[in-house]
């Protein structure tokens, strides 16, 4: 090996300096020592009081959410004063003895209080654990009483949220629920805090940052043992915004009165703004017990129920229109010009399109059946026809043209788009070419049209408009110390579809002949107030929802094993329109004679509380 | 590769060194996070885990080849960090630019490195001893552009930490003494004065704020005072470990990141002080030796550079908790939580390694 010489430039001078500079390292390294010998040991009893005494802790004041109110100001969501007990586990003097004590005064299970604590046993002991809520006063008092004996137990108060009608109006209200970790973990809702409640469904969702109010923070000085001693700081929590919703109480009421024993979905809207009267759904559930901790039977029992009581049919119900999709292509039709108002077709009951048989509701058939009758009686044969002409392709542009497969923009979380089926579509959801028979079952709403209750009321809507399409909204507006808080309403933008507008007024005179001369929807009739509808039926294979409604087409017709959904939907008057009802319900028979007759309550309590 | 036998000149103790306080920084991230959500000590591990697989594939460089690449490492840090100001504010939060799942990385750490390279570039062919005017500006301009383009992210508080590498290179240099030291009183008596009588109240939080953003949101000296209570309460034997009251309440400010020393204060006393100091010194004392032994005048400044780099964050840091020196948001290199900083220090020392094992020229 080759000796290894170390060959160095001159580098004395350099390393002079070098040495210089770790003398001041050196120095600084016993200045610092002198420093902590002053601070740690010379110094030690001044800040080891300080650091007994003034023990400093925030505390978060719990903020009041914003009430929500119906139109004339009934307060759909309110807050009360309610009384939490808290444990603070540093200030046991010996844990199981309290735990026993504490469990006797309160009237919990040891076990059960033992188990709450274990759940927050990585937090610092000197955090509070709620222990019991919604306290009665006479428990208020008895530990108010025992405050000395019990160091380790914490009273404070906070304003609950309360829905005093239960649940009235559920569905669209929503209900709170805890933060959970992983809704933290992902930044949700922002800057919150575990377990602090948040909306979880509807309004107090869509609108939780309105809603919201912004923590107080208390800091206090707290002794060794962690009793409050004096107060520092003290930012006073702000309350939430109010909401005022366009929900009118009444006929909310009457609605979720009317859907009593079935299930189904009913919808008031204006029909000049889209403000949303009524929107109920049924089964319904009492959102009060979602913000009481709920035990988990009663939770589950509520979600794995086959009714589904938590979901709101109204906008995430998909249901196929049946005959209520009609009028969807009698105006496609009208406005495309394949047919007038005088084109006429006969119906014999039955017939055969491409090979396949296609019945009419009614045996033995309409005879001769002109376009007005056609809506009045939901003559099937007339409207295969119409769709035969029309085209698939024609009927799903007309179809989200009014609306259909898209969702309407109401201001609810979760609303489901639905379906207008297409060739297209067919490809790539089933991988088969489109059947023309199958635009026949379109032509009357079956087959893979799949339509929400809010889709039909919109779609009405833009009918008694002429063609002005409205936003169904429940947004009124947020008010704060009751002043109005101005702000731009977005869903007062009216649009106007592309169809001629005096084939509007030929489909309105089939709705007005159906309801008024009549027709299928003569048990929607009121004397002076016009009312204008289309019923709809479709059949449903059996209860276990099936995937798809039987293609079979049938209106108005009865048959024991199978089940029918009964829709209605009208708007009244018929000149210068000012309501929309729409009525679903499910496995209710024949929709003039299920949901008719529940839509006509409805108009009648508006024409009651709007009699000029 | 890396030659077989360069492998047995890797100074062991220095890596010991290394870990030894990497890890004492890890008890201490423990005690002050285990009770929050995001398992900060074992991210810390695996930073550790990460810098020492770095440390040692980039001891398979020559550092001659850093050196003579500097300026391209240079362009490439100063390229990022303009990057990071001009598409860094769309993302929201300056810093966390570059964001690889989990882990956030900030390239003004790296930043670092790449001046110490090209300072030692720069001055490494440079051989009188007295600096001439030229090299002073050049380098002086070098280090004020990574200082601006850093100070506007804004951080000023690593800004900062820039120029005491310029400032080192030009003692090194042979900087004449008077000249030095009349900057340095220059400079002092300007910032004092100017603090004292030229800026208003307003606009001197303003400009701690800038500093060290939400560092003291309750005052001046609310943050400090605490720091002070926590490590004067600890005594001389301390409270125990995750016993100590200041940081366990969470009256301590960034307990696992800028004030990680308080807690050690706190809950292991002077003597645990005594010997997390002991500890820190021998690391540093081993570096400062190390330039001694480096070959030639790059490996002098490369390796006096980054003991500078370290001390003179771990002055700023320590000087700071016990409340001599205000917040600046600084953390205590290897102890305190922090990916970037730590595996900057690694590489940091890696590249010490680098002169020290390469000390021997073979012929």
């Amino acid at each position: 090996m080759i000796k290894q010489e170390k060959i160095y430039e001159d580098l004395f001078p350099l390393l002079r300096r070098v040495r210089i500079i770790f003398i001041l390292v050196v120095a600084l390294f016993i200045f610092l020592i002198m420093n902590f010998w002053k601070v740690q040991v010379l110094d030690h009893v001044k800040y080891w009081e300080r650091s007994e005494a003034n023990r400093m802790r925030e505390i978060a004041l719990p903020y009041q959410r914003g009430l929500i109110m119906d139109r004339e100001g009934t307060i759909l969501a309110n807050n009360r004063a309610s009384f939490r007990v808290s444990l603070i586990r540093e200030n046991c003097e010996d844990y199981d003895k309290s735990c026993r004590k504490i469990a006797r005064l309160l009237n919990i299970e040891e076990s059960v209080l033992k188990e709450r604590i274990r759940k927050y046993e990585s937090m610092p002991l000197f955090k509070p654990i709620v222990v019991k809520e919604d306290l009665t006063l006479e428990e208020v008092a008895m530990i108010e009483s025992r405050k000395l004996e019990l160091p380790e137990l914490v009273l404070q108060s906070e304003p609950k949220r309360f829905y005093p009608f239960k649940s009235l109006a559920a569905h669209v209200i929503g209900y709170l629920q805890e933060l959970s970790p992983e809704e933290m973990k992902k930044n949700l809702y922002g800057e919150r805090r575990l377990g602090e409640l948040v909306g979880k469904i509807g309004i107090e969702k869509q609108y939780e940052t309105a809603l919201v109010g912004i923590h107080g923070l208390l800091v206090e000085v707290v002794d060794s043992l962690g009793r409050g001693r004096e107060e520092i700081d003290r930012r006073e929590s702000a309350k939430g915004q109010d909401l005022t919703v366009s929900l009118d109480f009444d006929m909310q009421k009457e609605a979720e009165e009317l859907l009593q024993g079935r299930e189904g979905a009913i919808i008031a809207m204006d029909a000049r703004t889209g403000e949303l009267l009524a929107l109920a759904s049924y089964p319904n559930f009492d959102p009060n017990k979602f913000i009481n901790r709920f035990t988990s039977e009663e939770w589950l029992n509520l979600v794995t129920s086959p009714e589904f009581p938590l979901e709101n049919r109204a906008i995430r119900g998909l249901y196929s229109p049946g005959s209520v999709f009609k009028l969807t292509v009698a105006l496609g039709a009208l406005d495309s010009e394949i047919v007038t108002d005088e084109t006429t077709f006969v119906c014999r009951g039955e017939t055969t399109i491409y090979n396949h048989p296609f019945s009419c509701w009614r045996e033995g058939g309409h005879g001769k059946v002109g376009f007005y009758d056609a809506i009045r009686h939901s003559c099937n044969i007339y409207f295969y026809n119409l769709g035969k002409e029309l085209g698939i392709e024609n009927i799903s542009r007309y179809a989200r043209m009014l609306g259909f497969g898209l969702k309407t923009g109401i201001d609810l979380p979760g609303e489901k788009t639905g379906l207008v089926p297409d060739p297209q579509w067919k490809i790539k959801a089933r991988g088969e070419p489109w059947q023309k028979g199958e635009t026949i079952s379109v032509s009357i709403g079956q087959s893979f049209m799949l339509v929400t209750p809010i889709q039909i009321a919109a779609h009405t809507a833009l009918i008694a408009n002429r063609g002005a399409r409205v936003t169904p909204h429940l947004f009124k507006y947020l008010s704060a110390d009751g002043k109005k808080i101005e702000s731009k309403n977005q869903f007062l933008k009216h649009e106007i579809v592309d169809i001629n507008p005096a084939v509007f007024e030929q489909v309105i005179q089939g709705m007005w002949e159906a309801v008024n001369n009549e027709g299928t929807g003569r048990a929607a009739k009121i004397l002076g107030f016009d009312v204008c509808g289309k019923t709809g039926s479709t059949q449903v294979i059996s209860e276990d929802k099936s995937e798809e409604p039987e293609k079979k087409e049938s209106e108005e017709e009865e048959e024991e094993e199978v089940k029918t959904h009964s829709w209605f939907t009208g708007f009244a008057p018929r000149e210068n329109p000012e309501i929309v009802v729409t009525v679903i319900v499910e496995y209710g028979g024949m929709g003039g004679a299920t949901a008719a007759p529940l839509a006509r309550r409805l108009f009648n309590i508006y024409l009651r509380k709007n009699d000029r | 590769m890396i030659d077989r036998s360069l492998l047995r000149h890797i100074d062991w103790i220095l890596v010991g060194l290394l870990l030894l306080n990497s890890f004492i920084g890890v008890a201490f991230i423990y005690s002050s996070s285990h009770y929050l959500p995001g398992n900060y000590f074992l991210k810390q591990i695996l930073w550790i885990f990460i810098g020492s697989i770095a440390l040692f594939l980039f001891l398979t460089v020559d550092y001659k080849i850093l050196v003579t690449f500097s300026p391209y490492f240079y362009i490439v840090a100063v390229a990022t960090l303009g990057g990071v100001l001009l598409f860094g504010r769309l993302v929201a939060g300056a810093k966390s630019w570059l964001k690889f799942s989990f882990l956030q990385f900030q390239p003004s750490e790296l930043m670092k490195l790449a001046l110490i390279l090209l300072l030692a570039s720069v001055f490494s062919k440079f051989r009188r001893d007295s600096i001439s005017w030229k090299k002073g500006l050049l380098s002086g301009a070098l280090t004020a552009v990574p200082v601006l383009f850093v100070a506007l992210q804004p951080d000023l508080g690593t800004a900062l930490t820039y120029i005491p590498l310029f400032l080192a290179a030009l003692i090194l240099a042979g900087m004449n003494r008077k000249v030095f030291i009349s900057i340095v009183i220059a400079a002092l008596v300007l910032g004092v004065a100017g603090w004292n009588f030229a800026l208003k109240d307003y606009q001197k939080t303003r400009l701690t704020t800038l500093i060290s953003p939400s560092q003291d949101p309750l005052g001046s000296g609310y943050h400090i005072l605490q720091s002070k209570i926590a490590i004067g309460s600890g005594g001389f034997l301390g409270k125990g470990f995750r016993k100590g009251t200041q940081s366990q309440l969470r009256f301590l400010p960034a307990r696992h990141t800028d004030f990680i020393f308080s807690v050690i204060g706190e809950e292991f006393g002077f003597m645990g002080v005594i010997v997390a100091l002991m500890c820190y010194f021998l690391f540093l004392n081993r570096l400062f030796k190390s330039v001694g032994l480096a070959r030639d005048r790059a490996g002098v400044y490369i390796v006096f550079l980054v003991a500078v780099m370290i001390s003179f964050q771990f002055f700023i840091n320590v000087l700071m908790v016990v409340g001599i020196l205000p917040i600046t948001g600084t953390p205590l290199p290897l102890l305190s939580y922090g990916g970037s900083s730590l595996l900057t220090n690694f590489l940091g020392v890696s590249l010490v390694l680098n002169v020290k094992m390469r000390r021997f020229v073979f012929v």
